[in-house]
């Protein structure tokens, strides 16, 4: 549905006149004439009003009873008063209501001191109170989850929490038990409440009943500062604020910007942060002395690093993972080309898409951005599961289907969670997003050999033909959200394939009218990284120039590099947030890659696999809140990163290094601070010319509205022909693998002593057919291989599972999906796996 | 004035089967109305001057000409789930009459152009659930329900949905809601169930006697309906007569009777000829009245204008043995027990006056608690989600302003009970301190 048009109307507030849209509520229309009227229950985020608190009654001319401010759009003439003797007897009683089994505890609570309950007794309350039967009684606190603590005695039952479960999360598990005065919170059986976005309830509650477990008594709002800034573990850079006490991070909330996430948190970067002050954290320069990584200063470090570097010009390779500024990004690029000669880095962990395809589907007219999910008329979610690769979009589109009509299609290998919200769910093969895409073209535009490329992408021709025609009749604002993994290709070479998605996914946009330039409609990409957009917009791919200009020489890309160290090609890698090892496809190619070189230098906070095993130089990498710089959110909004806290140890911006480093072998820099570094790397870019921290600001700036949008340079237009797609291997008694990678894989959460319980243990899922074929039962061991590489798991079987795939996790280390990636056909085909039982179960069997 | 209508064949033999039902001129109503414009019959509804017979009195054609016109999908919502304590017309309506509850409901449907219709039902009524569940049955094989309905190329599908006993669930929203499985939470108005009510959908919701009486009206016609009861409480009502009467029970009655009549002539006046100390007009939810206002005429505005409700038309009669303290507790008790929990002043206001009301019957109040037991259910009225609030703060404010001095003689009463008592605890106990003269005989 597009986005209604808001009409001007005007009103009058105990004698104000004021200006607002039509439809507002009045709630909200009277604040933009500074009048301020109480609530609790409502929360125009969580959806329709309820009118449950009762606090918002006020008094509107020409109707009898009074009314809540909260579910009354405003009309225009309407005249309505907030202080008459009337409505502040219902607000005063109330406010009395509300007190009358709510403890005094304040001075211990949580809450105290930024309570809108306290608020709002001070402001509208009468301040005594006539009860004088005992107060309601729970036990409290008790464990909601690990993660919240809820106090139900101080619940004031406003539902927002139970609202957001089932409204916004639509996890369901949070309801109101009993009735009456004796209503409580809490899930159906009792169970924990867990699930990715809890940890919003939180900020929701307007009273002290729910309250973080990582927060409680570490401080009270007296004792703190709000520090802005921009949350980089995943492609949804949700705007978060830093509590700090004392220089160091307490909590994180949310810092409502429509434009990027709608003012909600996913839990890994609610309790993340944790992952700052742990022991684990490397917070000092470390060299490989006698196999063993070594504490030094930053001196000896920065010596050692530039001699190594120095030794191997023309023969170094560098990645930059997804947490890399575009100031660091920028700079590693710099010593890279300016004084190592070498073309070899990349941002991306594997596929090369070609330059002009990849301008052509980042155009500003190709461009979509996150509200348009909201009301575009059909959204398609290709290969990529929001919510865990950029959980924030997840809630988004649940939205969209739910207040505005939006028509959901995913099309996805796994089951995904928005299937059932979801109008069409199509599943293709593992691996053979490139095979469907081509089939979904074909489909669209009603030409070639649909049912040939279905059977290549293990698709059924039935729904991929239902999908096309649904998208072609939605309407004009479609938008597609793919997935990076779609273009990761296969093969080694310039991944053939890899530019073929990108041609296919073109062409059918193209179709759909989505490279118009029309707002509302276009493509959303889902990177594998946080920062992915804007490093390749500086050009931290091997083949393109900053700005997606085409670059003087081609470099090798992620695969390529990894083969090059195997083969002594390149001797030294810079790893720049990045562990190839632990989190890129391909674990043990990788593993002999870095055992190879002859030096690794690496920026990391945690000594992850490939760090731990194969570095001679580590420098400590700043956490979230210690660093400053730019970053480009997937739908071209360049955000600031603000430090909230001094850095821990002996941890130095990265920029700083880089800086050193560049200097230090011969290259020029007069950039002093991060923001000169931003500078620099606005006049390389055409279409950031100009931009400043100032510009950029709380809330970020789109590139795409400002005038130097125009230099972006034309891509490539087509028409584009296809290949025929890389087929999915027929399985014959064997699984096609698929992979994902769950939210809480990373390395905050497993250090993050809160988020700790969450951290995911390999599991492989498959459908219950496939598992009594083999005898497996759910919850029972099992070895899934590949030639000789093999991963432990537990069967987890789910109904929805495609028949004849088995799902495991990445980026979970040894464990890990990746270490089978590497078993591929001489062709470059996609892998077959088997699965077989394991333990004592095969002997008890 | 015991014109009968709906109670005509109540008492006949086997009426809840199809064929007796038939054989009494079931059905040729509905066969008649399906053969009407939709149009002349909300007008015939409106014309009758039928008032909804669940509670509120809200005129029922005017009701059905707020479901917009359209091909969408429509509802048409039986509220069977009676739960106002002293109601249970209903219940014998469902129980010996089933099928003019069916017959009203095709006609009501194709009135509005509904073609799916539940029947919410409370959970306690087993045996009329299965009455109506069998009913409904026999109707689909004549044909009467299901696609086509009587070969008029209508579609009507009924079902009968059980409660699971919550007085909230007959609010029209809190039914809406549970009937779509949540819990039964009252909905904010606007939007009324009317434009979007069941699944987002055109709602017409009605009760059991309002919906029966169609067939009757169209039968009689609609300005012979009308001209029955008096001016602004046309036709029929159902009352359910109850406490200390000596015919307790329920009578078909034309509007416009006095309580006296009612109290004294059909039910046969009070037990043991004691005298009427207050008796509710509508069900536990109206404000009391006394054995002074026993000549108000008993008709909607009439009522209202002495300051209460006919409500669903529960007479319950309470005599001069009983002490309205009790009263007003066992009252309020029981909606506290019912709030649902959603709105503040409900919740929070019917736990509270419940305390407050408990603490004067034990005699651990003082007068001054009164006031505030009144300035507590004026926060109540006006200011709910609902009206269960209100439903309890009318008939306890209501109390406690007309007996202020039995509440006041209770007290007083009570308080010196307990003073008696705690004196004679003290006396019979054995002195645990011995003051000044036990401490010196220790030297």
């Amino acid at each position: 549905m597009p986005r209604p048009e808001l009409q001007q109307i005007t009103f009058t507030v105990d004698g104000r006149e004021i200006e607002a849209p039509a439809g507002t509520m009045l709630a909200d229309a009277a604040k933009l004439g500074d009048v301020d009227i109480p609530v609790f229950c409502y929360e125009p985020k969580l959806g329709a009003p309820v009118g449950a608190c009762r606090m918002c009654l006020v008094e509107i001319e020409g109707i009898p009873k009074l009314q809540t401010a909260c579910s009354t759009p405003v009309r225009d003439g309407m005249v309505v008063d907030t202080e008459s003797a009337r409505v502040k007897a219902a607000q005063e009683s109330v406010v009395e209501f509300l007190l009358l089994n709510h403890p005094l505890d304040c001075p211990v609570c949580d809450k105290g001191g930024e309570c809108p309950l306290q608020d709002i007794s001070f402001g509208w309350g009468r301040g005594t109170s006539r009860f004088q039967e005992p107060k309601r009684h729970f036990q409290k606190p008790v464990e909601l989850s690990p993660l919240i603590a809820i106090d139900r005695e101080r619940c004031i039952l406003c539902y927002r929490c139970v609202r957001f479960s089932q409204e916004v999360s639509e996890d369901y598990q949070l309801v109101l038990n009993e009735r009456g005065a004796a209503t409580y919170v809490g899930t159906f059986d009792g169970h924990p409440y867990v699930a990715p976005f809890s940890g919003n309830i939180i900020e929701l509650c307007p009273v002290g009943a729910l309250t973080s477990q990582a927060y409680r008594f570490r401080a009270r709002p007296w004792d703190i500062e709000q520090s802005g800034s921009v949350c980089t573990m995943c492609p949804g850079q949700c705007n978060i604020s830093y509590t700090v006490r004392d220089d160091r991070v307490m909590r994180v909330l949310s810092r409502d910007n429509e434009d990027v996430d709608d003012g909600w948190l996913c839990d890994r970067g609610r309790f993340a942060y944790q992952s700052t002050y742990v022991d684990e954290r490397i917070t000092q320069p470390l060299v490989r002395e006698a196999g063993e990584l070594t504490p030094v200063s930053w001196d000896r470090a920065i010596a050692e690093a530039s001699k190594l570097l120095q030794g191997s010009v023309g023969q170094v390779g560098a990645l930059a993972g997804g947490s890399t500024s575009n100031e660091e990004g920028w700079l590693l690029r710099r010593l890279m080309t300016e004084t190592l000669e070498s073309r070899d880095f990349d941002s991306r962990p594997s596929g090369v898409v070609s330059v002009g395809l990849q301008a052509a589907l980042d155009a500003p007219e190709a461009q979509a951005t996150v509200p348009d999910l909201e009301w575009a008329h059909a959204v398609l979610v290709l290969d990529t599961e929001p919510v865990d690769d950029m959980p924030v979009l997840d809630l988004r589109l649940r939205k969209g289907v739910r207040r505005n009509g939006l028509r959901l299609a995913v099309a996805s290998s796994r089951p995904s969670s928005l299937d059932p919200n979801a109008e069409l769910s199509v599943r293709f093969a593992p691996g053979a997003g490139e095979a469907f895409v081509c089939a979904l073209d074909a489909a669209i535009g009603g030409v070639g050999d649909v049912t040939g490329l279905c059977q290549a992408a293990g698709a059924d021709p039935e729904a991929v033909g239902a999908l096309g025609r649904m998208l072609r009749e939605a309407g004009e604002d479609v938008v597609v959200v793919w997935g990076e993994r779609l273009t990761h290709g296969l093969g080694d070479g310039p991944a053939r394939n890899a530019d073929n998605a990108a041609r296919a996914l073109l062409k059918l946009s193209g179709r759909l009218g989505l490279l118009d330039g029309r707002t509302g409609a276009g493509l959303l990409q889902v990177p594998s990284g946080g920062n992915s957009r804007g490093l390749r917009e500086i050009g931290f791919l091997p083949n393109v120039a900053p700005g997606f200009s085409d670059p003087a020489a081609v470099g090798r890309g992620s695969r390529q590099i990894a083969q090059a160290a195997i083969d002594g090609e390149i001797r030294a890698l810079y790893l720049l947030h990045a562990d190839p090892v632990a989190s890129f496809p391909d674990r043990a190619v990788w593993e002999q890659a870095l055992g190879a070189a002859s030096g690794v230098i690496a920026h990391a906070a945690f000594l992850t696999d490939g760090v731990r095993e194969h570095a001679t130089v580590v420098f400590p990498s700043e956490a979230g809140a210690e660093k400053e710089g730019t970053i480009t959110h997937p739908d071209g909004r360049l955000q600031r990163l603000r430090p909230a806290v001094r850095r821990q140890g002996d941890a130095r911006p990265a920029w700083q290094t880089l800086t050193q480093l560049l200097t230090s072998l011969g290259g020029e820099s007069t950039a002093l601070t991060s923001m000169m570094v931003t500078s620099e790397l606005a006049e390389a870019v055409p279409f950031y010319a100009g931009i400043t921290h100032d510009e950029i600001g709380g809330f970020g700036v789109r590139w795409q509205d400002r005038d130097a949008a125009a230099s972006f340079p034309a891509g490539d237009t087509g028409p584009f022909t296809l290949d025929a797609p890389v087929a999915a291997p027929a399985v014959n008694g064997a699984l096609r693998l698929g992979s994902f990678r769950s939210v809480w894989a990373s390395p905050e959460v497993e250090h993050a002593p809160a988020l700790k319980f969450l951290s995911p243990k390999q599991r492989a899922e498959l459908n219950p057919d496939d598992a009594a074929e083999r005898g497996i039962r759910h919850g029972q061991p099992v070895r899934v291989s590949a030639g000789g590489a093999a991963v432990h798991a537990v069967a987890h079987l789910r109904t929805t599972s495609p028949r004849g795939s088995v799902f495991l996790e990445t980026g979970i280390g040894a464990r890990s999906a990746d270490v089978l990636r590497d078993d591929r056909d001489e062709a470059g085909g996609l892998p077959t796996v088997s699965v077989e039982l394991v333990g004592s179960e095969v002997a008890a069997g | 004035m015991s014109t009968k209508l709906l109670f005509e064949n109540i008492d006949e033999p086997g009426l809840h089967t199809l064929d007796v039902y038939r054989r009494r001129g079931g059905y040729a109503m509905a066969e008649q109305a399906l053969a009407m414009a939709r149009d002349s019959l909300v007008t015939a509804l409106k014309d009758s001057g039928l008032r909804g017979r669940g509670g509120a009195g809200f005129p029922m054609g005017l009701k059905a000409s707020f479901i917009p016109q359209g091909k969408m999908d429509k509802y048409l919502v039986c509220n069977a789930d009676e739960s106002e304590p002293g109601t249970f017309k209903d219940r014998e309506l469902m129980q010996k009459n089933p099928h003019s509850l069916i017959e009203g409901m095709i006609i009501a449907a194709y009135a509005v152009g509904a073609n799916k219709a539940f029947i919410f039902i409370r959970g306690e009524y087993v045996q009329q659930a299965e009455i109506l569940e069998a009913a409904i049955a026999e109707a689909k094989q004549a044909g009467l329900l299901g696609p086509n309905v009587l070969g008029r190329g209508v579609d009507l599908d009924m079902w009968v949905h059980r409660g699971a006993g919550a007085y909230i669930c007959g609010e029209e929203t809190g039914l809406l809601d549970a009937l779509e499985g949540r819990r039964g939470n009252p909905r904010l108005k606007p939007p009324f169930p009317a434009n979007q009510g069941l699944y987002q959908g055109p709602t017409l919701i009605n009760n059991v006697e309002t919906l029966t009486a169609i067939p009757y009206i169209l039968r009689i016609g609609a300005e012979a309906y009308a001209g029955l009861g008096v001016e602004k409480s046309s036709g029929t009502k159902l009352i359910s007569v109850s406490g200390n009467v000596k015919r307790p029970g329920n009578y078909e009655i034309e509007l416009g009777m006095t309580g006296r009549d009612i109290i004294y002539g059909l039910a046969g006046g009070i037990e043991d000829d004691r005298e009427v100390l207050l008796w509710f007009p509508g069900g536990s939810s109206s404000p009391v009245l006394t054995k002074d206002d026993l000549d108000t005429v008993y008709a909607y505005d009439e009522l209202a204008a002495a300051g209460t409700m006919l409500g669903s038309g529960a007479i319950i009669v309470v005599d001069d043995r009983h002490s309205v303290v009790d009263v007003a507790v066992k009252t309020a008790s029981f909606y506290k027990h019912e709030s649902c929990g959603k709105c503040t002043p409900c919740r929070e206001g019917t736990s509270w006056t419940t305390k407050l009301l408990q603490r004067i019957q034990i005699g651990e109040a003082t007068p001054m608690d009164l006031d505030v037991i009144s300035s507590v259910c004026d926060q109540i009225m006006g200011n709910c989600l609902c009206v269960l609030g209100d439903a309890m703060a009318m008939p306890v404010a209501s109390m406690v302003t007309k007996f202020r001095p039995q509440f006041e003689q209770h007290l007083e009463r009570a308080r010196s009970e307990n003073e008696a008592r705690l004196l004679a605890e003290l006396q019979t106990t054995e002195p645990v301190l011995l003051g000044a003269g036990a401490l010196a005989s220790q030297h």
